[in-house]
């Protein structure tokens, strides 16, 4: 283990560590461009400049390309390595527009912090500057590659970490081009990274284009609510309106990165038709008048006639008081799932898996044999798919088995896969840490069982961010799915917590009470209607489908979005304590609510 | 002797009396009578225009972020013709302490300050000033600053014809 010194701080760091991470490790900050933790080294930008006073290497050096070694003696605050980072930026600034108040990226931008951090405060330069065309890269994303300093972050992310093929650079000398050969959306299910990963404005997140500042954001620590593997995220709000979601950093999970599908989905939480106020028959009323109205309609019905059904949408905190609320309706059914083959399959794999067995998407990375038994990660956990692609980098084989695995997710990271019918071709036994990737809405519970006997680490997949804590739950309790409780006949009436249920399954049966977020189905045929607060609005934890329990943070109080509440043009000139459409409030609380009246 | 210190003082002190009687009096008999204060004085602050007509504000947030009592709010939006531009802009001017910082902080010379001292209502939310309260048609203090054309970026004309640009790269040149 390299012993070094870094600004008389004693540093010991594991073999092949660089000097920067070592830095970094004692809290020693070094601006860099082009290192980045999941990338690693270029050597592009040059703007990490140390000086070695002593040892085996002397004088000026990049420290995100040179190894610690025993014996160094670095220091970051040696004149001469000040100026020559100072005079790096210079350079990197030279052609760098000077439209910081029309940048999105614009106080949240490395390239501005580092410039400030390296002294460089007055252009001297007054020359001409380089300027390109922008592309358009589709709805997404904004390109504006005047901006780019050149650290090649962007290829390198796209083309070897993600396997994409339909951007990169162009170009020689100062006239680099990072883009695609002709206009067009980008390609890649990660493309959104870019804008996390461009240490500069060149890639800006066009969703929220031109809408708030970094000073000025809501943000919290947040769970994704698009898939059961749980990235984390940093949801962005202002004005009471959900603006964008930036991935957040988790190594065991999704490391830097998120999905697309999970940065630019529907903000369906400032959506216009969104219920936000309790309703009695379809008219709005109190919240008092609506939960005692929930309360005597469920007294009409006999005992055990009515099924308390929820989905994977449904935050721990309000699912574990499913079992009481259906105790005090009289021994009504519990439903966590709708779909019986579904039920049986997640029950079986969450009750299965040890936390021993559970892979998560670390495990996933660093696996040296993967299997993708019978399902589609494009669809289903797109940040698995940047996981298997790291581990095929590293060597690993991927196996897709059975019909249901299609080679275009493989083709969509640039992985050669190797196409399978049935699991028993691929030479699991062979491996030292084989994953097992399975998806619990295509497998039944018996071809779950028989590949959970494999002697490998699995990467189970559920229908929804809580499917595994759901799933837990339904194992613990005395549960059925919706649909044989609606087969036996002896249902008669449903309360729906953040669940949509499909007409022909429910057929006459009436929703007595639907608590909810958004708008569907089950909202628009309730007797009741609850309004509860979205994943945004609330605390809680989701369980992700290794069993991880993850917390996320309130964001945003709810409220109709404050562009929707404009009067002549501007926000309403009164005074008030009451938030306009502030009434929704965390399932949790809803049904504790009705639990007390009954 | 005391006595004679004390006339002393007494008569001194007469005498400056006297000499301000006769005097002509500093106090200005205002509002009847005005003053001018210098140009640089602090008082309502205008959003300006660049010269050729187009909002100089850019809803860059910069003036809510520097104002030192937060009474500065607004949405940024983005126009067609790609300007960005604020969909409204708030001033309350019941808080303002007129300290200046938002001008000195705006990128762009936008926001000024003007020697207009006299804000004065009977309804403290006259004194919230809306976007179209602020801009006024002229430039101010500043006749030729046009952010758009030293921005580098191509807003208000194509790209690589603003001030101090280049035409833009041809990628798929081979020359060196
Ligand atoms: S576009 Fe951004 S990430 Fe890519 S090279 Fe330029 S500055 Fe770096
Ligand atoms: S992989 Fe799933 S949890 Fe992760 S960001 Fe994408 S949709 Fe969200
Ligand atoms: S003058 Fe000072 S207090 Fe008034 S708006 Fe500007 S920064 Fe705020
Ligand atoms: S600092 Fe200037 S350009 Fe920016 S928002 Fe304020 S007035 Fe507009």
């Amino acid at each position: 283990m390299p012993k070094l010194i870094i600004d008389d701080i004693t540093v010991e760091v594991a073999e092949g560590v660089t000097v920067l991470e070592a830095a970094q490790s004692v809290d020693i900050p070094i601006p860099h461009f082009c290192w980045h933790p999941a990338l690693g080294k270029a050597g592009a930008c040059r703007v990490c400049a140390v000086k070695l006073l002593d040892g085996p290497i002397k004088g000026i050096q990049m420290s995100c390309m040179l190894p610690a070694q025993d014996g160094m003696v670095v220091s970051t605050v040696d004149p001469e390595a000040v100026a020559m980072r100072q005079q790096v930026i210079e350079w990197l600034m030279i052609n760098h527009p000077h439209d910081c108040p029309v940048c999105d990226e614009g106080g949240q931008c490395q390239l501005q912090d580092y410039t400030i951090a390296c002294g460089h405060g007055l252009r001297r330069y007054d020359g001409k500057k380089r300027t390109h065309l922008n592309q358009d890269l589709g709805p997404n994303i904004e390109h504006e590659m005047n901006r780019c300093i050149q650290c090649y972050r962007c290829a390198r992310f796209y083309q070897e970490f993600a396997g994409g093929t339909d951007f990169g650079v162009m170009g020689s000398a100062s006239r680099v081009y990072f883009g695609r050969f002709e206009d067009g959306e980008l390609q890649s299910p990660f493309s959104g990274n870019l804008v996390d990963i461009c240490p500069t404005g060149v890639f800006t997140d066009k969703t929220a284009r031109f809408r708030a500042r970094y000073w000025d954001f809501d943000m919290a620590p947040s769970i994704c609510p698009e898939c059961s593997l749980g990235c984390n995220t940093t949801p962005v709000a202002r004005y009471r309106e959900l603006l964008k979601i930036s991935a957040r950093h988790n190594d065991a999970v999704n490391g830097w990165f998120i999905c697309d599908r999970g940065r630019f989905a529907d903000k369906k939480v400032n959506s216009f038709d969104r219920p936000r106020v309790p309703l009695v028959n379809g008219s709005s009323s109190g919240w008092g008048d609506a939960v005692d109205a929930v309360a005597k309609k469920a007294a009409e019905f006999a005992p055990g006639s009515i099924a308390v059904v929820a989905s994977s949408r449904l935050a721990n905190e309000g699912a574990a008081l499913l079992p009481d609320l259906a105790r005090a309706l009289s021994g009504a059914k519990l439903c966590f799932f709708s779909n019986e083959v579904i039920c049986r399959a997640s029950i079986t794999a969450a009750s299965q898996i040890t936390p021993h067995m559970a892979a998560s998407l670390d495990d996933v990375a660093s696996a040296d044999c993967i299997v993708i038994y019978e399902c589609d990660l494009r669809q289903e956990a797109p940040m698995m798919l940047l996981a298997v692609r790291q581990a095929w980098r590293k060597g690993a084989p991927v196996f897709l088995v059975g019909k249901g695995a299609p080679l275009e997710q493989a083709a969509a990271v640039s992985v050669e896969a190797v196409d399978l019918d049935i699991i028993v071709e691929a030479p699991i036994g062979i491996f030292d840490r084989p994953v097992i990737i399975f998806s619990t809405m295509r497998s039944s519970a018996a071809e779950i069982k028989n590949l959970m006997a494999a002697e490998a680490k699995f990467a189970p997949l559920f229908d929804g961010p809580n499917g595994m804590g759901m799933a837990k739950l339904a194992a613990a309790n005395s549960t059925i799915s919706l649909e044989s409780a609606v087969k036996s006949g002896l249902i008669k009436g449903i309360i729906t917590i953040e669940c949509v249920i499909a007409d022909e399954l429910r057929g006459e049966i009436p929703i007595i009470a639907a608590l909810d977020w958004q708008m569907n189905s089950s909202v628009k045929n309730a007797g009741v209607f609850l309004p509860t607060t979205a994943w945004v609005e609330m605390n809680g934890t989701f369980v992700n489908n290794e069993g991880r329990a993850q917390q996320f943070k309130k964001v945003m109080a709810p409220g109709i979005p404050v562009s929707a509440t404009l009067e002549s043009g501007h926000p309403p000139r009164i005074h008030s304590l009451d938030v306009p459409g502030g009434e929704p409030k965390p399932a949790w609380e809803v049904i504790t609510e009705i639990m007390k009246r009954l | 002797m005391t006595i004679f210190t004390d006339i002393k003082a007494i008569l001194l002190g007469l005498w400056t009396t006297w000499k301000h009687m006769l005097r002509r009096p500093v106090t200005i008999q205002y509002p009847e009578e005005k003053r001018q204060p210098s140009p640089r004085y602090r008082a309502r602050i205008v959003l300006t225009r660049d010269p050729d007509g187009g909002e100089r504000c850019v809803a860059c947030y910069l003036c809510s972020a520097a104002c030192p009592v937060d009474c500065i709010s607004m949405q940024s939006g983005e126009r067609e013709n790609g300007r960005r531009f604020a969909v409204w802009f708030r001033i309350n001017f019941s808080r303002c302490i007129f300290c200046g910082l938002c001008a000195e902080a705006c990128p762009t010379l936008a926001i000024q300050m003007t020697p207009d001292y006299e804000i004065c209502k009977r309804d403290i939310m006259d004194l919230l000033y809306e976007k179209e309260d602020l801009l006024i048609d002229g430039c101010g203090k500043d006749e030729s600053y046009n952010f758009y054309q030293h921005a580098g970026i191509g807003v208000a004309q194509r790209r690589g014809e603003g001030a101090e640009e280049k035409a833009p790269v041809d990628v798929r040149g081979l020359v060196p």
